[in-house]
């Protein structure tokens, strides 16, 4: 077996009729995590000792239980890293930031705590723009990950370690956050499919909160199989988060190969005026193209407040940033706030700001209230069609350092995918080809807690299209 | 227009020591930012009610048990705290003797 370009679907295929062993799997995994951590900067933290140790416990327990231990262990065996967001047991969790860089949780996320009963392996820690505040990578305290595809350009962030980690076969799937962009951005810098699930879906619990009425927690795989395996693990209820929704999970793997013939898909205008790269414009068409080759019908919907999602989320979240941060006063644990890195403080302020006494009405609860406005345009579009297909980035990923002195125009970066977070829908990007050798992306976006027909779609069309199978020359 | 006052005001209520070099900084940075974030009174929003919960979920309960099976003991709940004493987290004074 190829152990260097497998999906999670493959391994658990190798794993079955006894063509490789958990631990040829996760020893490839570190194989590869030597040759190329020092060049992409993916890894903030490894967890190999226990990785092996329990990959050898699991080819035994392999051996005794036979195959039908993946009927109640969905992921046995299976190496995947997690973003330095989530805490971990006894593994150390930055958060991507310096400020609590020594930090070792006495506790795992709900998260972490269903993939690894479901039997995946943790190789380590992934590298993020600290707090998962970016899209590119670079605001790391770490320093930032490199793209797989062109070394010089950003991988998308916030999680960008993960995204390279899977990209480069470091791993076979790795988790994320996406506030506003965090999974998918880099999925479409990648060539990877991201999940951003509805909000409330999958448990917040002991990720560390960016902003806590917009944080979903997704994850990064090569494959639409492969995301909808893992959010069948995931997903649910859990009563450490009351924000998780009492609702139940589908059984996302079934809804595959169900064909979209008749599926209504809208193309919202408003993501199709300028200030968008030509290229991915009529990639972007071609793609739609191909899904109504495969049977959908296309319609037109109109989503009038896009221009207003950008400002209404640069008050929202920070004002959520700043709040959430305050609890970092380096007198329990950590270092003193003065070690937050420059986007950290540059949130902060703004967000104080926008809450302080007497901006309170203009800036928040104005900002509350166009979110409404957004939801309810998202709402009005689906009582037309059953899913929205739209671009996942205006542009390629773009140069390190490119937009480093710009806050203004990083964060333009997301004004495609911030407004789903802003109306707590669900959003996946599949890969949708290439320009330039740069990998473009796509986004499906449903009515909230319907991640089975962005599955349904996404997997159509990853059938036609295969673009999971262009790897980086690294 | 947001000035240098307002920047040293937020600093200090987010208890944030900045640089000179800093507030110049974010000054210019964050006016751009607040210019642009302003565009939202383009919209009339006077009969719209705010979102305040996106799922819509209200007043989330859980039934009261006696066991919490993912409680911290004591020592790892400790375990990150730069100082301890008894079991607490042992932190400087921050009221004078007077």
């Amino acid at each position: 077996m190829d152990l260097e370009s497998l999906t999670i679907k493959d391994a658990i295929e190798g794993l079955k009729n006894k063509k490789t062993s958990i631990i040829d799997l996760v020893k490839s995994c570190f194989a590869r995590i030597d040759k190329l951590n020092k060049k992409l900067n993916v890894f903030i933290e490894l967890n190999e000792e226990n990785a092996i140790k329990q990959a050898k416990a699991q080819d035994n327990d392999l051996v005794k239980a036979g195959k039908e231990i993946f009927n109640q262990k969905p992921l046995f065996g299976i190496p995947i890293a997690i973003k330095d967001l989530y805490s971990t047991e006894n593994l150390r969790t930055t958060a991507g930031s310096n400020i609590i860089n020594d930090y070792v949780p006495p506790f795992d996320a709900t998260v972490v705590k269903k993939l690894k009963n479901a039997g995946a392996i943790i190789l380590g820690k992934t590298n993020e723009d600290a707090w998962g505040h970016g899209s590119s990578g670079e605001n790391s305290d770490h320093g930032p990950t490199k793209n797989p595809y062109d070394l010089e350009r950003v991988p998308g962030g916030s999680s960008s370690g993960s995204a390279v980690a899977v990209r480069t076969n470091q791993c076979l799937m790795a988790t994320g956050t996406d506030t506003g962009s965090s999974v998918r951005l880099p999925a479409a810098f990648c060539n990877l499919v991201g999940l951003k699930p509805t909000y409330g879906r999958v448990s917040r619990y002991g990720v560390i909160a960016m902003a806590s009425s917009f944080d979903s927690v997704g994850h990064l795989t090569k494959t639409v199989y492969d995301s909808a395996k893992v959010l069948e693990i995931t997903a649910g209820i859990d009563p450490y988060d009351a924000t998780s929704v009492r609702k139940e999970v589908d059984h996302y793997t079934e809804f595959l190969e169900k064909p979209i013939k008749g599926l209504k898909v809208g193309i919202p205008k408003e993501y199709f005026v300028g200030g968008m790269d030509t290229k991915i414009e009529k990639l972007t068409r071609e793609a739609i193209k191909i899904i109504e080759k495969l049977g959908a019908v296309i319609r037109d919907v109109s989503l009038p407040h896009t221009d207003y999602a950008m400002a209404c989320y640069y008050i929202l979240v920070p004002s959520e940033i700043s709040s959430n941060l305050s609890k970092f006063d380096g007198i329990r644990y950590g270092s003193e706030r003065e070690t937050f890195g420059a986007e950290a403080k540059r949130r902060i302020i703004l967000g104080t700001y926008t809450l302080s006494s007497g901006y309170y009405d203009a800036y928040y609860l104005k900002a509350a209230k166009v979110r409404s406005l957004i939801k309810q345009d998202f709402d009005n579009a689906f009582k037309d069609v059953d899913i929205i297909v739209a671009p996942t980035s205006p542009s390629l990923p773009f140069k390190i350092g490119e937009k480093a002195n710009d806050p203004l125009q990083m964060y333009l970066s997301d004004i495609f995918v911030c407004p789903i977070n802003i109306a707590g829908i669900p959003s996946l990007n599949v890969p949708c080809g290439f320009i330039n050798n740069l990998p473009v992306g796509m986004q499906i976006i449903g009515p909230q807690f319907e991640e089975r027909l962005l599955y349904q779609v996404g997997s159509a069309f990853e059938s036609e299209t295969q673009f999971y199978k262009v790897h980086p020359k690294i | 227009m947001i000035t240098k006052k307002d920047i040293l005001h937020v600093a200090k209520l987010a208890k944030l020591k900045l640089t000179e070099e800093e507030i110049e900084k974010y000054l210019s940075q964050l006016s751009a930012v607040v210019e642009y974030i302003s565009k939202l009174n383009e919209l009339d929003t006077e009969n719209t009610v705010p979102v305040s919960h996106i799922t819509g979920l209200t007043t989330v309960t859980e039934e009261d048990t006696k066991e919490n099976k993912r409680q911290l003991s004591q020592s790892s709940a400790l375990q990150n705290a730069k100082s301890t004493k008894n079991g607490f987290i042992k932190v400087k004074a921050i009221f004078s003797g007077e």
